[in-house]
């Protein structure tokens, strides 16, 4: 069970979380404009890293409010959390 | 109780309170603070097991947790029964029943002892070779070897005990009631820190606790009356919570850990009831410190484990702790200092110790030359070659080592005993550290591991961390705590601290014999019967990995985590190898460090709380009018009403045809009810439905699909304008927090330009349906100031209503096809307009029913149900629903998914109908589809996802997705089933009323 | 006339606790983004709107808790006249909702508000609730939304040991009975 720092209500459980996959993947603003493989990519194709990965989670049980994560998932360590449209205070 | 083997020793237990407790059937005494272990041996019992494989006779070894052998079961309640449980950790209660586990017909007479004789046949994974074929014979194979085997009985009725959980938040966690732990936890607690000190133990202290030795002092206290001083100032301490009797069973990750605490089992059994047996705890500490002290390590040599050979600190905390000697002609085997401690134990309480055999070649540290002083023999550079006795030791067999330790010498010393104590050093308690995922540093020096880098705030200290001796321990454990907790505590400064020092260091993994190896029995895994030689046979078998290694002759992976054994398996791997034992690393420590109760994981999550359950508002009306439920997702819903001894057939299909004859009412209150407001409302749900929404006018309704960026469908519902900015959307039942959270994702992430505001009012409201010809007119009674003229009120709207002064919203809307209101009210009012409703239809015959007869009724209008009808793999196209998928959208949702090259395809499986030739037939949902009757194999086309015998259509009618089905319309298909095929012809979705005449009967 | 009915109808005490049920109050939930719709509920309400996460603030009659950045609930904290509470409502709705600040939602009996007072409170909540309750129970006016006995809830931390605990509607019966049982064993 992680402790994980809310960017809005501070420390809470893991439990009352809900992860949501890589962050940083931008809707296409015209998806018709694709191609099926230009489409495919923004569908389908996600990290799966040992070590820092950069996450979306969801204060489902708190406040509601998705946020950002710097995660390494080799050993669960949280460098950083951040607000939705906040640049990643690490690379 | 033999007489014999108790002295008078009052400080720990209480020898005036006098216990019975049976063992294996037998009535025998013990004393109030005695374990199961301790009394057994005061009673001069021993021999309480059988090993695993070979079935040898097995006796009491150790004093703690780390017990391989005295594992019984306890209990015969078939309820109450619990396997696996470690005699030296059972405290002794009055009532107590305990047997020896893995032993059949008796552990005096044990059938697989046979075994023993054929053990050369018998080596590492046998189980595995040999049973493995035939493959037909193993469950023969089985029977014999599981109750010959026998790791116990499970309970076979449900736990009666009671469990619970509970969170705890502290500053600073100290596991560990030893010397360390409880210093630290002073430490913590008088800076104004929330401490929590747990040990597994019914009382602090450790070993210190009872160490009355001239070679250890404090202060010019000997160190245990130091210890009881310290003790006792911790009851003063604010700050500091002490729960004793609770074993540490987990460390995960950010501090969070799982801890078991005994609160009943040590009570007499009339004492028990109605309380709480045990309790996890669930405790998220900002620092940890480890405090869990060292095991004793047994040493190997050819017939290590007769009943009667023990670890030698235990030994000395049976005599020193519960004043019971394990023997009356001991002998002690060492490779260290602290076995001299258990002699001057023992012979300060006048035991007969017969002498110490070390494999050292000298040393003269004090605490050696104080039990020289006492005239206790001392054999030098020598090593035990074989151990006598069956079900006892009886007599051991010296010899000298030569100079490299790898063979024997000379002559052959017979000394009789009646107990062994075996000292191989000591083995800090890592475990907790590597369970929170830190690495261990190997120390050559010693052979230990050690805690190395974590990644959480803890540290590790006392005899766990490597500190092995009194000053050190003391020394260490105060400026790792400061240092640690950023504080400067002084109360331990300027102690003046005696302690013995061990000088000189010698370790062996195998102690060699005069037999070759082959004809030793040098056990490693006492609980799993694995020998020194089964794991240099699996290195010969080309086994390299510590991780292979363990799994193939099992060793350390019994009910005691091989915590005697790891440590020589590893020693022996590396040394047959030739790698240094740092580098092989370790096996992985899994949580929990001692085994739990499924009853204590579970805790108050069993009967009427195993899952959450939700409620209508009109729950209270089902019930009493007889509502069979069912779960949907966590809600109760009523499933249907059955009347007069009917059964769920004949009340569907009453329900059904009651509800288009007349009137129906059902209770969709656990519809997912959203509200939706903001200027940017309208353009919101464009993008979220596949269909338009700008031009819905005011007070209108309309049915919306939704889709997954991957272009299938999510979820569907009716939305309704109340006003200009304002929308109510309904999702479907179990679709509804997901919608929710998924809808407040692209609001927060991917447009948050939109001014739209999302509310879920889900149980704000009540929601009565009532449908059927004369729904109109029992509507007319119940709110008889609404206009529900067509015109008025067409279907596909809505109306702001007041019942008896209440707010409430009707849509006229419609998933069964007829005419049909639902009355939207808030919740505390849900009840009485359900039954005002009724009451008002009486005249109609109004019918109550339940989910299967309204999957009925919109399944003869071809209505989908996601979920049902859908999989998440169904497009809206392959649902033949393309109507609903606007043209003019530049974007919503799914749109670009709809053109993928896959999506495209036409031979997609796709939304049919399906009628039987024989319309009484009616098909089973989830049967497949195929296109020739007795070919095989044969692809399947699809699958039915509806079926039902239709009142109203008294036929047979079902919906399946069938490949390519859109334009196999008229096509004849078959339904294989076990004992027939069933003929059908794929139709339109559409059963009934296709022109929609009766949604304005 | 209508009945009025609640799934939690008596109220409970056991030593160094109580539980009871306060029906039928007010609660509305608002919505919010721009410093004018804080301004707007402030001045509509008599009531400063809190801004700090975790917080609430109140008068006599209402209570007003953050629950994120741009969401607040609204509660009375006495049983409000149907007629008062639609007033309430409207005006709120008309200042707020029509003129394009915020939302204003009506979520009354979406909610169940039950009472928790007595010393052993938080030692009850810590048998079903992972919130660490240590800061919070010193500080009057706390909220914290969480889960209790995997149940969303909102905690309002009324007074030192007196709560306002604020549960679903459907799951209000099934959290109640889950407190009764574990009352037992505090």
């Amino acid at each position: 069970m992680f402790l994980i720092n809310c960017p809005y209500c501070g420390e809470r459980d893991q439990s009352e979380f809900s992860a949501g996959g890589e962050a940083h993947i931008v809707r296409p603003k015209q998806p018709t404009e694709l191609s099926d493989d230009q489409w495919a990519e923004y569908l389908f194709m996600r990290k799966n890293i040992k070590g820092v990965q950069f996450e979306r989670w969801n204060h489902a049980h708190g406040c509601r409010k998705w946020f950002n994560m710097v995660r390494d998932t080799s050993n669960d360590k949280i460098h950083a959390v951040y607000k939705i449209g906040e640049k990643p205070p690490i690379n | 109780m033999s007489k014999d083997l108790r002295i008078i020793n009052n400080r720990f237990i209480d020898q005036t309170t006098r216990i019975s407790f049976k063992f294996d059937g037998k009535t025998l005494y013990g004393f109030k603070g005695d374990t199961l272990a301790s009394a057994l041996l005061a009673n001069n019992i021993h021999l309480v097991g059988r090993s695993f494989k070979y079935h040898r006779p097995r006796g009491i070894m150790a004093c703690g947790s780390e017990e391989p052998n005295a594992i019984v079961q306890v209990g015969n309640d078939a309820s109450m029964t619990e396997p696996n449980t470690r005699a030296t950790e059972i405290e002794l209660y009055e009532g107590l029943e305990a047997s020896s586990q893995n032993c059949w017909p008796s552990v005096n007479f044990d059938i697989g002892a046979i075994n023993n004789f054929f053990s050369p046949l018998i080596p590492a994974a046998f189980y595995y070779k040999t049973f493995m074929w035939p493959s037909n014979f193993w469950k023969l194979y089985e029977y014999f070897i599981r109750k010959s085997a026998g790791l116990g009985k499970s309970p076979t009725e449900p736990d009666k005990d009671i469990y619970d959980h509970r969170y705890l938040h502290c500053d600073v966690l100290v596991v560990g009631g030893g010397i360390s732990g409880i210093i630290a936890a002073k430490i913590a607690a008088k800076n104004n820190l929330n401490t929590l000190l747990i040990d597994d133990k019914n009382i602090l202290g450790g070993t210190t606790l009872f160490q009355e030795n001239e070679c250890f002092k404090i202060n010019n206290s000997y160190s245990n009356e130091w210890l009881k001083k310290e003790i006792e100032t911790l009851k003063s301490l604010e700050n500091l919570t002490i729960k004793t009797r609770t074993s540490l069973a987990a460390y995960h990750s950010y501090n969070y850990l799982l801890a078991r605490e005994n609160i009943t089992d040590h009570l007499d059994i009339n004492e028990k009831k109605d309380k709480i047996r045990q309790r996890l705890w669930k405790i998220r500490a900002k620092k940890v410190i480890i405090a869990t002290g060292s095991m004793e390590r047994p040493l190997i040599f050819n017939n290590n484990d007769r009943p009667g050979i023990m670890l030698s600190s235990s030994i000395k905390k049976y005599i020193d702790y519960y004043g019971v000697k394990c023997g009356q002609k001991i002998s002690l085997f060492t490779n260290n200092d602290s076995a001299y401690e258990t002699a001057i134990s023992l012979d300060n309480s006048g035991v007969n110790v017969n002498s110490v055999v070390d494999i050292r070649d000298k040393t003269n540290s004090s605490i050696v030359k104080q039990a020289e002083k006492l005239g206790i023999k001392i054999h030098w550079k020598s090593t035990i070659v074989n151990t006598n006795g069956y079900k006892k030791i009886n007599s051991i067999e010296i010899m000298k080592l030569s100079d490299d330790g790898a063979a024997v010498v000379g002559k052959k010393i017979k000394e009789q005993c009646d107990c062994l104590g075996i000292s191989g050093g000591w083995t800090p308690r890592v475990h907790l550290f590597t369970q929170s995922g830190g690495k261990l540093n190997f120390r050559d020096e010693d052979n230990v591991f050690l805690p190395g880098k974590s990644e959480l705030d803890q540290i590790s200290i006392g005899s766990c961390n490597g500190d092995f001796e009194l000053d050190e321990i003391i020394k260490n454990s105060v400026n790792s705590t400061n240092k640690f907790l950023k504080v400067n505590n002084n109360d331990y400064e300027n102690l003046e601290i005696i302690s013995s020092k061990e000088i000189h260091k010698k370790n062996i993994w195998l102690l060699p014999s005069d037999k070759p190896l082959g004809k030793t029995k040098p056990f490693l895994d006492f609980q799993n019967d694995s020998t020194a030689n089964d794991v240099k046979l699996a290195l010969r078998e080309g086994y390299k990995s510590i991780e292979h290694v363990k799994r193939y002759t099992t060793t350390g992976m019994a009910t005691d985590q091989g915590k005697l054994s790891n440590m020589h398996a590893l020693g022996i791997i590396a040394e047959t190898a030739g790698v240094k034992m740092g580098q092989l690393g370790t096996t992985t420590f899994r949580p929990p460090y001692t085994p739990l109760t499924f009853g204590t994981i579970v805790g108050r999550n069993v009967g009427e709380f195993f899952d959450i359950t939700r409620k209508t508002p009109m729950h209270e009306w089902h019930i009493k009018n007889k509502a069979v439920f069912e779960n949907v997702g966590q809600w109760k819903r009523a499933w249907y009403y059955p009347v007069d001894n009917e059964n769920m057939h004949e009340a569907v299909q009453r329900e059904s045809k009651a509800a288009r004859d007349s009137a129906g009412i059902l209770d969709a209150s656990t519809l997912g009810k959203i509200d939706i407001q903001g200027s940017d409302a309208s353009e919101f749900l464009n993008r979220v439905y596949t269909n338009a929404w700008s031009k819905l006018e005011i007070g209108k309704c309309r049915y919306g699909l939704m889709l997954n960026e991957d272009g299938m469908v999510y979820d569907d519902g009716v939305t309704t304008r109340l006003s200009e900015n304002h929308y109510l959307m309904t999702t479907t039942t179990g679709g509804a927090a997901n919608v929710l959270s998924k809808l407040e994702d692209y609001l927060q992430t991917e447009w948050p330009e939109l001014d739209v505001y999302l509310t879920s009012v889900t149980d704000h409201y009540g929601t009565v349906s009532v449908c059927g010809p004369n729904s109109k007119k029992i509507l007319s009674k119940v709110i008889p100031d609404l206009d529900l003229s067509d015109k008025e009120f067409p279907h596909m709207s809505f109306k702001n209503a007041l019942i008896d002064n209440i707010k409430c919203r009707v849509m006229r809307i419609s998933f069964t096809g007829e005419h049909s209101y639902e009355i939207n009210i808030q919740s505390s009012y849900a009840k009485s307009v359900w039954e005002k409703c009724y009451e008002a239809g009486k005249e109609f015959n109004i019918t109550p029913y339940g989910t299967e007869t309204m999957h009925l009724l919109r399944a003869e209008k071809g209505f989908i149900i996601v979920g049902q009808d859908t999989d998440g793999t169904m497009t809206p196209v392959d649902l033949q629903m393309d109507w609903i998928i606007s043209k003019k959208k530049y974007d919503f949702v799914g749109k670009r998914s709809l053109y993928r090259s896959d999506t495209i395809r036409e031979d997609r499986k796709q939304l049919v109908g399906l009628l039987t030739d024989d319309p009484k037939e009616v098909l089973e949902e989830g049967a497949q589809i195929v296109t020739e009757k007795n070919k095989q194999p044969i692809e399947m086309l699809g699958h039915v996802t509806s079926s039902y015998f239709s009142p109203n259509l008294n036929k047979s009618i079902a919906l399946a997705i069938v490949k390519n089905g859109k334009k196999m319309k008229g096509k004849k298909l078959f339904v294989p089933m076990e004992n027939k095929t069933i003929n059908v012809t794929i139709t339109d979705t559409v059963f009934l009323d296709k022109e929609n005449k009766r949604l304005n009967a | 006339m209508l009945n009025f009915n609640t799934p939690i109808i008596d109220s409970k005490e056991y030593s160094e606790i109580k539980f009871s049920k306060v029906e039928p109050i007010f609660k509305i939930n608002l919505r919010g983004k721009n410093r004018d719709f804080i301004t707007k509920i402030g001045k509509e309400l008599s009531i400063i709107t809190p801004v700090d996460p975790n917080t609430s603030s109140s008068n006599e009659k209402l209570n007003l808790l953050w629950l994120s950045p741009d969401e607040w609930f609204l509660y009375s904290n006495d049983k409000v006249d149907i007629k008062d509470a639609n007033t309430l409502e409207d005006n709120l709705f008309n200042e707020i909702s029509k003129v394009k600040l915020g939302s204003v939602t009506n979520v009354s009996d979406h909610w169940i508000m039950i009472n928790l007072k007595g010393t052993k409170i938080f030692e009850l909540l810590s048998a079903g609730c992972p919130f660490n309750f240590n800061n919070f129970k010193n500080s009057k006016g706390a909220v914290t939304q969480t889960l209790l006995n995997h149940i969303d809830v909102i905690i309002h931390n009324k007074n030192i040991y007196d709560l306002n605990l604020f549960v679903r509607r459907s799951f209000s019966s099934h959290l109640w009975s889950w407190m009764n049982d574990s009352v037992r064993f505090i």
